[in-house]
């Protein structure tokens, strides 16, 4: 793999080099084209004991169970589980409110934050051989990047992420209904928004990902100062999806803001408690590897005693 | 209202400094770029009505707190009536003081009078507002104005005592506008202190209309109408007339009627009452009870026994103390009966027979009727002194002539003259406003009477209310009447006036008859009921100007031009006893002059007693065009026309600022929303 230039300083290696020990895994059985390290749906020929079954004519006799036969003077065939790759899809909100940065500032946005996710994760997948896609969810910029496997196109996802721009408004319910029909076989759906759209909108979306047995995630990108609505004077909000300013005086309308982000977020837990996805709200004051780390160490596989 | 310290309140455009601060605060915003717009967008949904609603409240009551501060500072002076002194102290004040017998009602709890009540107000008032004012004093009695050099106390000024004579409001109000006019008063207030009676107001009057025009055309004159219209519910008030002393045999008695008049809320059913009763005669005496069934009791001919030798004297009749001490007595007089002499000048006997038949019955036995003709050409014979009843049947004497300047004084000596159609040519310039015109043209048709005047005068309805037999009279020679200001008692079927009485400024009345008893003119001496009547009725007119013992209502200058010799048997009780009442006529009481060995009894006018009151459509029509306020007070009420009332409006910066604190507080805290964080799978 090449050395990171300035347009992937979002691959930060240390953090790469500390979760290069937490493999990435899927939650359910993924369908690969080639061996890798996940379980598949299909039996195989891995290490890992699956079950006995009985032997019916037609099967490979090497895989006969002759201890077993030893002790019961029956046929039993021995099967393990086939080890296979899974495919990591990405899919990035590209809409405008991404631009907002951590407490206002413009370097630390969230754009900045979901670069960083997908690109670590990208990189992670492609290390333990992967294939990764990449869909920018915006209406102004889309962009898809089917999933390959291979260092040659990790650098193209790579590049791709380095060159996303947060503008116009959020395309995220047509992504997922996209990825959902273009996504062959099962996948690991990897979403990074800050969903500031009717949750209710995207319930369909997700549906129909949990229908094709992939299995989704979702980092949820919030700002505190997005939940606290912490200003004292009147100030002039600048709409960062191109719609009209508003002109407010903070506090009059505080309590009721909060009570509709309150009202926002009792949305958004009822759907991912329905729609069964692996949620994890974040705030960008969070370090992203801690996110990762967490988001990686809740898919470890309960060792069997 | 007004101020104390009114240049603080240059500072009241700084009460809008808040919504300059708000302004200022909306458009120093800062601009941030936002994504959670949704979130923006449903709160300002929420937020619309009550936000906006609670700001304004918010920012009012800042700029409220702010105004009641300056106004607390600048030493506010109000009362409960809304801009009492709107616009500052005057430069003039004039006060105009109804000190009328009815204006003496009190309030028993406090013993202040209408009278008292209002001087202290005004007093109060002048002193809080206007030091730098000129006070103006005009009272009923004297009605001229008296600049007050201390307006502190104008309860302690003789002109302010209380007196027992009627009020003329509107007199009083042309004595203001004379001084306005004459001295440029500038911006003047004019307080009128009165009960608002009808007789006192006079609202009939068409003096009014024209001071209404005259103040209307004034710029800066504002009135100020401090009304006492209560009527005391349980106020008794006693008059007496007719006193006259009666010898039967050896005994002697004086008979009078004594009237007794309670004072009842309108609707209120009077229940029975024992009234105790005081009489006194030349200072003796006796005491009685008597019951008041309804409203009114009438003791007519009522007799109380005197001393077989006592011919003349003093008396009083009185009822205990109630709220108006005022009416609580009333004083009278009696002395032998005077001569009841007429005087008949005519030459004609179709004309004195029938007069001299009816003023020489003798109708009261203890009177001596007398009737006397004189020929016209010897009327320097006439006894002038004597002669209660005048009868002139020859031409009006012209005015500068011995004969006409004798007859003046004779009508101003308070004695009545009839003047009876002759055919000689009316006078040059008549006789104090009355002059005979051109006969009616003779008709062989009687004319009959077509009105007369039945409430009072020579032709009024007898006590019992029945109406004298006026309209059965037929006239056939009717001589017109010239004069503007007659007033007509006798009228044709055509309108044509045939007994008018000319009015004077003196006690005297002149009457123009327009017809003669003779059968030829009228039917007066054949039915002669109604000549009886009339004459007798001028004849008692003209003898009451004779009579040595008198009956006067108190009035300023009853005495005037006639003051020495004069004593008090007992004047009426006040507080304020005054040296001067006894020549000025104000108090109630008993005289005697001495030396001409006359009695005078003074008491209130019988129109004191009256409680008709103007209400406040009627006040409106008087002063409609002019900027007046009427102020109801209550006797008795010690509440200030005018006190600081800084502490009100602390009162009110204060409540609005818990106001604003209150709208400003945060209804309730929201808990702020803390993400959930997904914790890691072990």
């Amino acid at each position: 793999m090449s050395e990171p230039n300035s347009k992937r300083d979002f691959i930060d290696p240390k953090v790469v080099g500390r979760l290069m020990g937490l493999p990435m895994h899927a939650r359910h059985p993924m369908l690969g084209a080639v061996s890798g390290r996940h379980r598949s749906p299909i039996r195989g020929s891995s290490l890992e004991f699956a079950e006995y079954r009985k032997y019916v004519p037609g099967d490979d006799i090497r895989r006969l169970d002759w201890r077993a036969w030893g002790r019961s003077d029956r046929y039993y065939i021995k099967e393990f589980e086939a080890d296979t790759n899974l495919r990591l899809c990405l899919i990035v909100d590209t809409s405008g409110s991404m631009n907002f940065g951590a407490d206002g500032s413009e370097t630390n946005t969230k754009l900045d934050y979901a670069r960083k996710l997908a690109g670590t994760l990208a990189y992670l997948a492609a290390h333990q051989g992967d294939a990764v896609s990449l869909s920018c969810a915006g209406t102004e910029f889309k962009s898809e990047i089917p999933a390959k496997r291979g260092a040659l196109h990790l650098g193209v996802v790579l590049d791709k992420i380095a060159e996303m721009q947060a503008v116009g408004e959020t395309g995220l319910a047509t992504a997922l209904h996209d990825a959902a029909e273009q996504i062959s076989q099962r996948a690991l759906v990897v979403i990074i928004s800050d969903m500031f759209t009717d949750p209710e909108s995207l319930r369909e979306g997700f549906q129909h990902l949990r229908f094709r047995k992939h299995d989704v995630t979702l980092f949820h990108l919030l700002d505190q100062n997005e939940i606290d609505f912490d200003f004292d004077r009147p100030t002039r909000f600048m709409d960062l999806e191109g719609g009209s300013p508003i002109l407010a005086d903070p506090t009059l309308i505080a309590n009721q803001y909060r009570k509709a982000v309150q009202n926002y977020l009792g949305q958004v837990d009822t759907l991912v408690r329905d729609t069964g996805i692996d949620y994890h709200r974040t705030k960008l004051s969070d370090a992203y590897d801690n996110t990762l780390a967490r988001f990686l160490l809740g898919r470890t596989p309960k060792t069997k005693k | 209202m007004s101020f104390l310290a009114p240049f603080l309140l240059w500072a009241i455009p700084l009460a809008i400094l808040p919504v300059i601060i708000h302004l200022i605060n909306q458009h120093r915003h800062r601009t941030v770029k936002w994504g959670a717009m949704m979130f923006l967008l449903d709160a300002k949904r929420m937020t619309k009505g009550m936000a906006r609603l609670r700001q304004i409240l918010i920012l009012a009551m800042r700029v409220l707190a702010l105004l009641a501060l300056i106004f607390a500072i600048s030493r506010p002076l109000a009362s409960g009536w809304v801009a009492l002194t709107a616009g500052g102290a005057p430069d003039t004040v004039l006060v105009l003081l109804d000190r009328s017998a009815s204006m003496e009602q009190q309030n028993l709890l406090t013993g202040e009078s209408k009278r008292s009540t209002s001087l202290k107000k005004i007093s109060d008032l002048i002193e809080k507002v206007g030091k730098r004012t000129r006070v103006v004093l005009i009272e009923s009695v004297e009605n001229r104005p008296i600049e007050i050099a201390e307006a502190d106390n104008l309860n302690d000024l003789p002109a302010t005592w209380p007196t027992d004579a009627t009020a003329d409001v509107a007199g009083m109000m042309q004595t203001a506008l004379d001084y306005i006019t004459v001295n440029g008063s500038g911006r003047t207030d004019v307080w009128l202190a009165s009960d608002l009676r009808t007789q006192d107001w006079g609202p009939a009057s068409g003096r009014w209309d024209s001071l209404r025009a005259a103040f209307a055309s004034l710029e800066g004159v504002r009135f100020y109408l401090l009304n006492y219209p209560d009527v005391a519910p349980d106020n008794i008030a006693v008059t007496v007339e007719n006193v006259k002393r009666r010898k039967i045999g050896d005994q002697a008695q004086l008979q009078m009627d004594i009237y007794l008049r309670r004072h009842m809320p309108v609707g209120a059913e009077p229940k029975p009452i024992d009234v105790p009763i005081e009489y006194v005669i030349n200072g003796v005496r006796t005491a009685g009870t008597v019951k008041i069934e309804g409203l009114d009791l009438a003791m007519q001919g009522h007799t109380i026994p005197i001393g077989a030798t006592t011919e003349r004297g003093w008396g009083k009749i009185s009822v205990p103390a109630d709220s108006n001490p005022r009416d609580n007595s009333f004083y009278f007089v009696f002395d032998e009966a005077p001569s009841q002499k007429t005087v008949i000048v005519s030459d004609e006997a179709q004309v004195i027979e029938p007069i001299r038949a009816a003023v020489s019955s003798q109708i009261d036995p203890g009177r001596n009727y007398v009737a006397e003709v004189i020929n016209p050409s010897r009327i320097a014979e006439i006894p002038w002194t004597e002669t209660a009843l005048l009868l002139w049947h020859t031409a009006i004497p012209e005015p500068g002539t011995p004969d006409g300047v004798q007859l003046k004084q004779f009508v101003e000596s308070g004695k009545t003259v009839i003047f009876l159609p002759t055919d000689a040519s009316p006078s040059a310039s008549g006789f104090m406003g009355g002059n005979w015109g051109e006969w009616v043209p003779e008709s062989t048709d009687a004319i009959p009477v077509g009105w007369w005047r039945t409430e009072s005068d020579l032709l009024a309805n007898t006590q019992n209310g029945d109406a004298l037999p006026v309209g059965k009279l037929n006239m056939f020679r009717v001589r017109k009447f010239v004069g503007e200001e007659g007033q007509p008692l006798l009228k044709t079927e055509p309108g044509e006036p045939i007994m008018t009485r000319v009015p004077t400024d003196t006690r005297g009345a002149i009457y123009f008859c327009g017809t003669l008893p003779s059968p030829s003119y009228s039917s007066l001496a054949r039915e002669g009921v109604v000549f009886f009547v009339m004459l007798h009725r001028a004849l008692d007119q003209g003898a009451k100007a004779l009579a040595k013992a008198q009956q006067r209502s108190a009035e300023g200058g009853l005495f005037a031009g006639d003051e020495t010799g004069w004593k008090a048997f007992e004047i009426s009780e006040t507080s304020n006893p005054d040296e001067t009442s006894l020549t000025k006529g104000l108090l109630a009481g008993a005289f005697e002059n001495q030396p001409r060995k006359q009695l005078v009894a003074v008491n209130r006018s019988l129109d004191e007693d009256s409680i008709r009151k103007i209400d406040s459509s009627e006040i409106e029509n008087l002063f409609s065009g002019l900027n007046y306020r009427e102020i109801k007070d209550e006797v008795g009420d010690s509440s200030s026309l005018a006190s600081e009332i800084w502490r009100a409006f602390l009162i009110t910066m204060a409540l609005a600022l818990i106001i604003e604190a209150a709208l400003c507080f945060p209804a309730k805290t929201e808990k702020k929303v803390v993400p959930k964080k997904k914790e890691a799978k072990a």
